[in-house]
């Protein structure tokens, strides 16, 4: 192993590095599209009126139990032939990958306002607040402080799922490094700057996490 | 005078429980009501009923005089919409287990119901906290997170967050049951002071002597039904009916009991 030569690579490193910012990008786009729709599903599936909890569930569990990279595959490949409708490759990517890990976010959310104490609920109730502003005011920034490990476990195992849009030829990370190391016949040192660049975007989430984390634990003491 | 609070043949079931059997109840504006007996009797879900979280299959439940509660499975009106909204503020409850936001400090525990649900701006909702917390003595604390309290002053800090709804009847389901001895004293003169401004209060506790002090009327309560209502120095003194009797003699020789040892 000792011939690692990283030399030409780093000729590629601004396409490298424009891989990395569509990553981001794609990332951004569907947690923040998975946070809004999760949260809609989780207070479908809480709210235990069968109109609503059942459309969730089904939803849930169709998008939790089939491959993320199918999906993206048939919005990018389906979506045009079936409905005429076509997203490109990031947005299909973007929406796929949203799509799926509002399933993941809706069971954390589910399970998070479920753990909030009933009798908050009744408290609230008997000041005369409305369903609505005992969620905002009550219930949900009780819950949020509970699901933060597992929300930010899940935005981490998302942005490496990103990788998965380089199947439709979305030039984020991955599949600029593969072209890369198609090129310059080092699969293993442009791979390696590329599990780097995936450290470098994740794990400032995981401090940002820690540090909200740690922040509410310092509220309620 | 007029019922603030009426009962009629309120009837509440948990599967085959009877939990309420028919009962009937008024309470008038000002008076204070202690509603005692054993655990099980239903005292706490009377309360919970007159609050609206809980169902009931029959009867009526009117808050000055208007209905806001009916069996479910009774023919005839229902409680309108408007009537239960402009209703909504009339009735303060506070829990055994206090209930606190524990997310919120406690003056935003106070503010919180008055801002959004009267409509009243922060300065105001926050003046109008201050001046209850200074009334219960928690000016101190306002801006304490639940957990930094005792249970005697989290107690407090609900008493002064369900008053900031201006509550024409104050609900107290067993509100010193999970304090500790030396801390029962602080709540239970709170709550003293509230009868005396004139507040309704309908009261669960097991706190005879305060029952004693407090009370216009004493209801004893077994299997879910009223067994009798008596002003306190007739219902503890001479009980008419043998089951208040028992239920009086077991408590009085326990707290003799605990006296001596």
């Amino acid at each position: 192993m000792s011939d690692f030569q990283f030399g030409r690579i780093v000729e590629y490193l601004p396409d490298l590095i424009n891989g990395a910012w569509l990553t981001l990008w794609l990332s951004l786009t569907s947690v923040a599209m998975g946070l809004v729709l999760g949260l809609i599903l989780a207070l479908a599936r809480y709210s235990g009126r069968k109109l609503f909890a059942w459309p969730a569930y089904v939803y849930i569990e169709f998008f939790r139990t089939t491959p993320p990279l199918v999906q993206i595959i048939w919005l990018y490949y389906g979506l045009p032939g079936i409905f005429g409708v076509d997203l490109g490759a990031f947005g299909a990517a973007a929406v796929a990958l949203g799509l799926n890990i509002a399933a993941f976010f809706a069971e954390i959310f589910r399970a998070g306002i479920a753990g909030v104490d009933r009798t908050q609920w009744q408290a609230a109730r008997v000041l005369g607040l409305d369903w609505v502003d005992t969620l905002r005011f009550v219930i949900l920034p009780q819950a949020a402080r509970k699901v933060l490990p597992p929300t930010g476990t899940t935005v981490i195992y998302l942005i490496k799922g990103t990788a998965l849009a380089s199947a439709i030829g979305t030039p984020e990370l991955l599949r600029v490094g593969q072209l890369v190391a198609n090129e310059t016949f080092r699969p293993v040192e442009t791979l390696t700057i590329v599990a780097i660049a995936y450290f470098v975007l994740t794990y400032p989430i995981a401090l940002a996490f820690h540090a909200l984390e740690r922040r509410f634990a310092a509220d309620r003491a | 005078m007029d019922s603030l609070i009426v009962l009629e043949q309120v009837t509440k079931r948990y599967g085959a429980d009877t939990v309420l059997d028919r009962v009937d109840l008024a309470v008038a504006p000002g008076q204070v009501v202690v509603v005692i007996g054993p655990s099980g009797s239903g005292k706490s879900t009377l309360l919970r009923c007159v609050a609206r979280l809980e169902e009931i299959q029959h009867g009526r439940i009117l808050i000055d005089g208007k209905l806001v509660l009916r069996g479910s499975q009774d023919a005839g009106p229902i409680p309108d919409a408007a009537t239960l909204r402009a209703l909504r503020n009339d009735i303060g409850m506070v829990f055994q287990s206090f209930n606190l936001f524990p997310h919120l400090t406690v003056l935003e525990n106070v503010t919180l119901a008055p801002r959004r649900v009267m409509g009243i701006s922060s300065a105001e909702a926050e003046s109008l906290a201050i001046e209850l917390l200074t009334r219960v003595g928690l000016e101190d604390k306002r801006d304490a997170y639940p957990s930094r309290l005792s249970g005697g002053q989290q107690q407090r800090a609900a008493i002064a967050r369900a008053l900031a709804m201006h509550p024409r009847v104050m609900l107290f389901d067993e509100v010193t049951s999970a304090l500790d001895p030396e801390l029962v004293g602080e709540v239970l003169k709170t709550m003293r002071g509230l009868a005396e401004r004139g507040m309704t209060m309908l009261v669960v506790t097991h706190e005879m002597g305060f029952a004693r002090d407090i009370a216009d009327d004493v209801i004893f309560m077994d299997c879910g039904a009223i067994v009798e209502r008596a002003p306190p120095d007739r219902i503890f003194v001479e009980p008419v009916e043998p089951r208040t009797r028992a239920f009086l003699e077991r408590l009085l020789e326990r707290e003799g009991g605990s006296r001596r040892t």
